[in-house]
């Protein structure tokens, strides 16, 4: 009797921990092979082909901006050059977070975003009496990427101090200034045929017969999810800490803009929109297989995301004075962002490997 | 009370006879743990086939040592420009390439150009009949013992290297073809008049990951497998070669480089930032270009800090070693059977310790499976560079280590090997050995269609 009087308390204990061990394992109606195909259709279209659709069409209206400033040399237009440069910037850096593919393979990114600017052979280049045309620039060999893409754009709109205006701008370097835009408008051009023209197929059909280039639906999510840690590592252990540790702002890059938070900070974001599947419209992302499995991991990256861009947003003063002035907001930024490559790395890519098939 | 001391006298007897035994017991160097083969770098081994594989700092580095390594790895990537400069100064004014990563991308193993394109992954050595003052190549007046076919702008380079190949059509025993690939380079574009007789050696860049426990191997290890007379009669000579250590002012055990020409990895890294970028250094404080029209005139000498020269110089010495994948796969094991049956791995020895070293414990008294032995080979006249090299002739090679190269497809995008990348596949990388391998490479030859798959599948498990 004595015993029976335990029974019900011992039969309920037992009923609550069979029961909260039980995992639900078909999960609703998930069909995770369809899910994954579809993340991976819009993840290749909506995201990684869009990004570059966004930076062709950027780039030829910065191509539109400079052939006007080049006829009508006015600070106003000059100040339209580089807002248009800072907005193609920002889908740059924000594709920064899907670096993989042919931007990559093509070699796009060193002819694109070399740094940094080779001002002695540029000048050089301005002193000669070489025509400058798109040509020229074409001709350039690998070896003289530091004279190509984004960086001498900036430099030539900027100046080294920031400061230049309109009337400090010589004929030599607008000839110049208008090759390197038609030269971004072409890689630009080239980046988004390689994908619309058959790579984002190829990743949107991972694990299809015959596709080498992703053997499997789990290859494509972990080169997705390398690529999500890659930039973040980037960023927060080389970009930031570099000049950093070095306390020499010579050292960072897009110094002449003084846009080198807002680069770091475009970097961070494209992470979410690859792993929501949003860059210019909504679709199925990385998001969604996490969220049918795991929500507490879609939480922790989300906050950890919002924490790293804050810390970034925290940072009150130009990043080259930050290194100096404010150093407790660049060592916080950066833990932010290895926090959040921490959880990439040891969490989403065992994920991805257990649920992306 | 006799017993009892009889006892006591046993009891010290068994003890004594236990710890005598144990004491004379010595290490046992055939022991092997099931999982050494996985492991191909020791303790120093990741487990990554990505295209990231060749690219991690060794595992039990201590966050010190990370930094060191991560200082090293960002200087590795940087891009150099033209003197002066605030960032990254010294490029040129000739060169071969702008950075290090630009060659060894992903820290591995450089493509050759394909038609009509020039040469950038890789670079000619050059050198003329005779030695140096230390027995070293006998430099080319107006050009040094290296072609560097890029310069600064409103520089001449040096010239130009055309290649062209052709094709020529083989047989297994059984019938089954294989094609060959037949270089040939033509220098072109010279900026002044390039004697006749020069002596021509293409290099692709090496792979960079593992050098670390390859330099911790002892000297004495290393020609405890020099054979030079091959007085065992296997056919397999094995010879050291000894080469000008610019330290240390004096002739030394040659490891690095296609044909074991630098001695450590600190005058591999310098003569590279020397001779490929034009970076002068600590040192090769001497501007490549002294001498020649193309020479700067600067007097910011040496360009690199000597902090930086050692970080890079860290960087290379700890990079990983890819672990194995498949190894216990049959087909992987019947490979592995076949590959020694064959005599590879009399150079491509698989295994060896590195030596104890209490000053650098992360590279001490590791079990290593690099699939090489560092020593020269006479290869046969069909991969001769004809270009002695301090004591390789025209005709012999270092052995070139084989860990990681079954992902040279996943890092590098390609399957070119050999010094000059003339081999399109494993296969005819094997099929180009000939001289002392030439033994081992008939027996491939008359290999079946399934045992030359194990064996490449053995391989690509590497």
């Amino acid at each position: 009797m004595l015993r029976l009087k335990y029974l019900p308390l011992c039969l309920s204990i037992g009923a609550v921990t069979i029961f909260s061990c039980t995992k639900d394992d078909n999960n609703g109606e998930v069909d995770i092979t369809a899910l994954n195909t579809e993340i991976l259709q819009h993840t290749a279209s909506n995201v990684c082909a869009a990004s570059y659709v966004d930076l062709s069409a950027k780039a030829g209206q910065l191509l539109t901006a400079v052939n006007t400033l080049n006829t009508t040399t006015t600070d106003g237009n000059l100040n339209t050059c580089r807002d248009l440069w800072k907005s193609i910037r920002q889908t740059w850096e924000k594709s920064e977070a899907w670096l993989f593919g042919p931007v990559d393979v093509d070699k796009i990114d060193p002819r694109i975003d070399t740094w940094p600017v080779d001002f002695n052979d540029l000048n050089t280049v301005l002193a000669s009496s070489d025509e400058l045309n798109e040509e020229y620039i074409a001709s350039l060999n690998e070896d003289h990427d530091a004279l190509r893409g984004f960086h001498p754009i900036e430099y030539l709109l900027w100046g080294q101090d920031g400061e230049k205006t309109a009337s400090e701008l010589t004929g030599r370097e607008k000839e110049y200034l208008l090759a390197l835009a038609q030269n971004l408008k072409t890689l630009a051009d080239e980046v988004k045929t390689s994908w619309s023209g058959g790579y984002a197929n190829l990743l949107a059909t991972a694990g299809a017969s015959g596709n080498t280039e992703y053997p499997s639906r789990k290859v494509a999510f972990e080169i997705i999810v390398d690529a999500m840690a890659g930039i973040c590592d980037e960023v927060a252990n080389g970009k930031m800490k570099d000049p950093f540790d070095a306390q020499d702002p010579n050292l960072e890059e897009s110094p002449f803009a003084q846009n080198s938070i807002t680069d770091f900070t475009n970097n961070i974001t494209g992470i979410m929109e690859i792993y929501q599947g949003k860059f210019a419209e909504d679709g199925k992302g990385l998001e969604d297989l996490v969220r049918a499995y795991n929500l507490s991991l879609d939480n922790e990256i989300k906050t950890k995301h919002s924490t790293a861009i804050a810390a970034l947003k925290a940072i009150t003063v130009p990043f080259g004075e930050a290194i100096l002035t404010k150093q407790s907001q660049v060592q916080t930024a950066m833990d932010k962002i290895n926090d959040l490559a921490t959880t990439l790395e040891e969490k989403l890519k065992p994920f991805v490997q257990q649920y992306g098939n | 009370m006799r017993i009892r001391a009889t006892y006591k006298f046993c009891f010290f007897l068994i003890i004594s006879i236990t710890a005598v035994l144990i004491a004379c017991n010595k290490f046992d160097t055939g022991y092997s743990n099931p999982d050494d083969e996985w492991r191909s770098g020791g303790k120093q081994t990741v487990f990554d086939q990505s295209s990231k594989a060749f690219g991690h700092p060794f595992p039990t580095l201590s966050e010190t040592l990370e930094r060191v390594h991560e200082v090293g790895d960002i200087q590795f990537e940087a891009t150099f420009v033209s003197a002066p400069a605030q960032v990254n100064p010294g490029l040129g004014p000739i060169f071969n390439n702008v950075g290090c990563a630009s060659c060894h991308i992903g820290d591995g193993r450089g493509k050759v150009p394909g038609a009509g394109e020039t040469s950038v992954l890789m670079l000619f050595r050059i050198s003329r009949e005779g030695n140096d003052q230390h027995d070293g190549p006998n430099p080319v007046p107006g050009y040094g013992d290296q072609l560097q076919n890029r310069s600064n702008i409103g520089v001449q380079k040096e010239g130009d290297v055309e290649i062209s190949y052709h094709d020529e059509t083989f047989y297994f025993e059984d019938g089954t073809p294989y094609n060959l690939r037949f270089p040939t380079y033509k220098i072109t574009n010279t900026y002044t008049s390039f004697p006749a007789d020069v002596m021509l050696s293409p290099r692709v860049a090496a792979p960079v990951f593992g050098l670390g426990l390859l330099e911790a191997v002892s000297d004495a290890d290393v020609l405890s497998r020099a054979d030079e007379n091959d007085s065992d009669g296997d056919g397999i000579s094995g010879k050291p070669n000894y080469v000008w250590n610019f330290t240390t002012k004096s002739t030394t055990l040659g490891r690095f480089g296609w044909k074991a020409n630098q001695p450590n990895l600190l005058q591999q890294v310098a003569a590279a930032y020397n001779q490929d970028i034009g970076i002068t250094n600590a040192v090769f404080p001497n501007e490549s270009t002294i001498g020649q029209p193309q020479y700067d005139g600067l007097s910011d000498d040496p360009e690199l800090t000597d902090s930086i020269l050692h970080s890079v110089e860290f960087y290379v010495k700890t990079l990983a070693v890819p672990g194995r994948r498949n190894v216990n796969d049959p087909v992987v094991q019947q490979g592995r059977q076949l590959f020694a049956g064959a005599g590879c791995d009399k150079c491509h020895i698989p295994s060896m310790r590195t030596a104890v070293n209490v000053a650098f414990p992360d590279v001490s008294n590791q079990l290593i499976h690099p699939y090489t032995d560092m020593l020269l080979h006479d290869m046969g006249d069909s991969l001769a560079d004809h270009r002695p090299d301090y004591l390789a002739s025209g005709n012999e090679w270092r052995t070139a280590p084989l860990w990681g190269i079954g992902l040279t497809q996943k890092v590098n995008g390609h399957n070119n090997f050999l010094h000059d990348g003339r081999a399109r596949s494993l296969m005819e990388a094997i099929m180009w050995h000939g001289g002392e391998a030439l033994h081992a490479r008939n027996k491939v030859k008359a290999m079946t269609s399934d045992e030359r798959n194990a064996l490449i599948k053995f391989l690509e498990s590497l």
